[in-house]
């Protein structure tokens, strides 16, 4: 495997340096910024809230990495995550807690596989097939929901996956922090990752090297599930309701993270470090937005920017890097 | 290749008789003059937003910001209607041709991937939308009556502002089958080397197809807020998806380099009748979506069938150099 080309642009080849990341020094520097220029930023009631919410985008951020490095995109988490809180407040009364997050999780898992069969199977472009699924599990949760938010009666065993705290930890936080070391373990220790870069890097390669392409992406995109699945339950577990219009920006607010943090939305590059970095740069930016009182409009105005901002910088990621290198070995010289 | 008409072509009329027909026989008030001419009427918005999604696709590109795009040109356009009278929907095609270059500006001149350049000015234009709307408000139309004669009230047949977008169609068709830009957008998307070849920077034909596509989509927000008498900040939401599946049952071929814009009116018209009739049966809207979304799957898989159909057939002449 070592004699293709494009291992070089696998994970292998990102240096175990002895000097940290750029994109480290970038939210390092973006939080420190926040910390002193925006009140009550630097608090530490509204640090935990920053990380409430960047912990439920980051184990959604985790499947979206998988699918990018794929080469592909996925559009249907915040939609099938909708669906899921609709069909696990509904299914509450007969199934119990339990039973229903299980229910809603395997829902969810069931709409990533149809979105891998898609891709895989039948070369639909991920673009056309998961905006697909995104129409069919909105309108099917706003269907099974009557269009209204249902509410879920509450019970501590229902509201622990949000508002739970193990070692007084909360445990969305710990939630992430798994769920970023699975998706470590899975791109850089097992087969199936490094499968996955090379089919993102390139297909027809990783084909002629005998992998199996299809079998490779539909894993991915199932994979993806369930990580949205877990992103899902600790949802609707926050919003104590079953809302068809759960979390319509989720698919942006991800694909922006892994923009931001640095993987080529052409596939084949990136790893965790980066995912949680970018995920926590668009958590503090949209803090920073309400923290600021302006409209929530600015948020998507700067997500939008952000998402072309990153990629464009991706190319002169370099010429960024030096800079902020430079900067740091000018502090500590 | 002229001579026999192309299969890719058949399939939105085809689809219309076959939808027509299943819906004829569930919904009895389907087949009637009236139920007709109702979607006739509705169809526009999308035959406007499906045939700039043509030119985007052709150039094997995607814009899934065209929904967006209507959106707010649409409530600049009405904005601007309010103080300068009804000719200030003028702004939406400008405004449409503005984001439109932006789009083809970051995807022909910084090489961005259309998705990641469309996501991003889809992201941010519905931010803008809002914010000038004050988060959400529509913006009635103050001349809304004279706004609404122009979309509704037959002259010779057809509403004024139909007339217009059938124009617009004819005039999409006619660039693309005379015009050097049209044939150099289908060739850019069928052999984007080919272009270079010939002398033409491949850059600044995606940045035209963008510029098309955007022009379109603020027609079609025109169109929106004259039928509605209001300029509506978050319409257009899922427009995008069935902008893209009209033109993909139009034929358009998703690897570029195959468009026909009179067969894209047809699939927009496709998924109209899809729309109406559901509606007619009285399923619920929120099914309706679901069924979108099908016809979004379908015609995906329908481009890769017939991708990997026609391919197999070309194959002896792609051996021969």
């Amino acid at each position: 495997m070592s004699s293709f080309p494009i291992g070089d642009r696998g994970p292998s080849s990102m240096p175990a340096s002895q000097r940290p990341p750029v994109i480290l020094i970038v939210t390092a520097l973006l939080f420190g910024l926040a910390a002193l220029a925006v009140p009550r930023f630097g608090t530490l009631g509204n640090i935990e809230n920053v990380l409430r919410i960047a912990a439920i985008l980051g184990i959604v951020a985790c499947g979206q990495a998988i699918v990018v490095i794929l080469a592909g995109i996925e559009f249907s988490f915040g939609a099938s995550a909708a669906l899921a809180s609709v069909v696990i407040v509904m299914a509450l009364p007969t199934t119990g807690v339990v039973g229903a997050f299980l229910l809603g999780s395997l829902l969810i898992l069931g709409v990533g596989m149809v979105n891998g069969l898609l891709v895989a199977r039948f070369s639909v472009p991920p673009v056309i097939a998961t905006l697909g699924m995104l129409m069919i599990a909105s309108g099917l949760a706003a269907w099974l929901a009557g269009g209204l938010p249902i509410d879920a009666p509450p019970s501590d065993a229902f509201s622990f996956p949000a508002r739970g705290r193990v070692l007084g930890i909360p445990v969305p936080i710990l939630c992430a922090a798994a769920a970023f070391a699975v998706l470590h373990l899975l791109l850089a220790k097992t087969r199936l990752g490094r499968g996955w870069y090379l089919v993102g890097a390139n297909a027809t390669a990783a084909r002629l090297a005998g992998l199996s392409v299809p079998r490779l992406v539909f894993s991915g995109y199932a994979v993806a599930g369930l990580f949205c699945a877990l992103g899902a339950v600790i949802l609707t577990s926050r919003v104590a309701s079953g809302q068809p219009m759960l979390a319509p920006n989720l698919p942006f607010e991800t694909i922006a993270a892994c923009a931001v943090g640095g993987l080529p939305l052409g596939g084949g590059r990136g790893n965790v470090l980066q995912v949680a970095c970018g995920v926590l740069i668009v958590a503090m930016l949209n803090n920073i937005v309400v923290l600021l009182n302006l409209p929530t409009a600015y948020q998507l105005i700067l997500l939008g920017t952000l998402v072309i901002g990153a990629v464009l910088l991706q190319r002169d990621w370099a010429f960024l890097g030096n800079a902020v290198r430079l900067l740091t070995n000018g502090r500590r010289g | 290749m002229n001579q026999v008409i192309a299969p890719r072509l058949l399939v939105a009329p085809a689809g219309i008789i076959a939808a027509g027909l299943i819906f004829a026989a569930i919904a009895p008030g389907f087949l009637s003059l009236g139920n007709a001419a109702s979607i006739a009427g509705q169809a526009w918005v999308l035959v406007l937003l499906a045939t700039g999604q043509m030119f985007a696709l052709a150039a094997r590109g995607f814009d899934i910001s065209v929904g967006a795009i209507a959106a707010l040109a649409g409530t600049l356009a009405a904005m601007a209607a309010n103080s300068f009278g009804l000719a200030g929907l003028i702004v939406a095609p400008l405004v449409g041709l503005a984001c439109g270059t932006l789009n083809g500006w970051l995807v022909g001149r910084l090489a961005l991937q259309p998705i990641v350049a469309t996501l991003g000015s889809l992201v941010a234009l519905k931010g803008i939308a809002l914010l000038v709307s004050d988060d959400g408000q529509a913006v009635p139309l103050t001349e809304a009556g004279q706004a609404t004669s122009l979309a509704f009230d037959p002259v010779l047949g057809l509403p004024p502002l139909a007339w217009l977008a059938l124009a617009c169609v004819l005039g999409a068709q006619f660039l693309l089958s005379h015009a050097t830009l049209g044939k150099r957008i289908l060739m850019l998307g069928a052999n984007p080397e080919a272009v270079g070849l010939v002398g033409a920077d491949a850059g600044a034909l995606q940045i035209r197809a963008y510029q098309l596509c955007g022009l379109f989509a603020g027609l079609a927000g025109a169109l929106m807020t004259a039928r509605a008498g209001a300029g509506l900040p978050t319409e257009g939401a899922g427009m995008e998806l069935q902008a893209i599946a009209a033109a993909i049952i139009g034929g358009t071929a998703l690897s570029g380099g195959v468009a026909n814009a009179i067969a894209v009116a047809a699939g927009a018209f496709f998924v109209q009748v899809v729309l109406t009739g559901l509606n007619l049966t009285g399923v619920s809207p929120f099914l309706a979506q679901v069924t979108v979304g099908l016809v979004i799957l379908g015609s995906g898989l329908m481009d890769t069938a017939l991708r990997s159909l026609l391919t197999r057939n070309r194959q002896p002449k792609d051996v021969s150099p």
